[in-house]
């Protein structure tokens, strides 16, 4: 089977569609803690898919890209961890 | 234009590297300022959560979509720069210059409803991180519409076209405002 290649249609589709998930989350978030990681993990993806497919990023040296993964993880475990204590 | 620029080596990320240090000294500093935020939020959670509810997230949602629209169209313009497709290209370009300017225009009526129900900088703790937060993203946004507006004209001059490595760069800017939103539009409009 040929591999599929993810091509900047299919990273909109996938950002549009996080985006509303999201925003119809949000009515939860407050109440149900899932559901503020669940928003905090969507946000993560969304800003690896402009990161890496957008800005071309995949293509990059190993250090550009654990950077970006680096800085994006510890993003949301430290707001995630400083919300649920 | 053939892609010769080995991005692998590690001085030549795709964009080039001085921008790559502009991008991460801002995600260095949008993230510092959202952490604060999120700490502060831990003494006054009936406060936070009130206030996000006087946001409205369906501006937050459409906004979001604008500036990601404005992300798709300037890589497509990246793509079709390489192939030396500028009529293609400043086509997508102007569609990400329309899109950066209707993120304006919302986030104007978003602000001035603010204003006019009295909810300012000195409002509460929330507001004063929503103001200080989103007006800095602001001020990017309207830098990154003029650098767009540069790209275009330099897309279509004869005399001094614009090179696609500039392009790329250029195009990096736009990118790292739309990074920038997608960590800001969670944490104001949708989790407290």
């Amino acid at each position: 089977m040929k591999h599929m290649k993810l091509t900047n249609k299919h990273t909109i589709i996938i950002l549009y569609f996080l985006t509303l998930l999201s925003g119809l989350l949000s009515n939860y978030s407050p109440y149900i803690f899932y559901a503020t990681i669940a928003i905090l993990i969507f946000a993560g993806i969304k800003f690896l898919l402009v990161a890496f497919q957008f800005m071309e990023m995949k293509k990059a040296h190993p250090f550009w890209k654990n950077i970006l993964v680096i800085y994006i993880s510890l993003f949301i475990l430290t707001v995630g961890l400083i919300l649920y204590k | 234009m053939k892609e010769n620029i080995n991005y692998k080596n590690i001085y030549y990320p795709p964009g080039g590297i001085l921008i790559w240090i502009i991008i991460l000294l801002e995600l260095l500093t949008f993230g510092i300022a959202l952490i604060a935020m999120v700490v502060s939020s831990k003494s006054n959670p009936e406060v936070y959560h009130s206030s996000r509810l006087m946001l409205n997230s369906t501006y937050g949602v459409i906004n979001t979509l604008f500036l990601l629209t404005g992300g798709f169209f300037m890589a497509e313009a990246v793509r079709f720069i390489k192939k030396n497709n500028l009529t293609k290209a400043s086509f997508y370009t102007a569609i990400a210059i329309l899109s950066g300017i209707s993120f304006l225009i919302l986030k104007g009526v978003e602000y001035y409803e603010k204003i006019e129900h009295g909810i300012g900088l000195e409002y509460n703790s929330f507001f004063t991180f929503y103001w200080l937060l989103t007006g800095f993203h602001v001020v990017h946004v309207m830098v990154g519409v003029i650098i767009l507006a540069f790209m275009y004209k330099g897309l279509k001059s004869v005399k001094s076209p614009i090179s696609p490595e500039s392009f790329e760069t250029g195009a990096h800017f736009w990118h790292m405002v739309d990074l920038i939103w997608l960590l800001l539009f969670p944490l104001l409009y949708l989790i407290f």
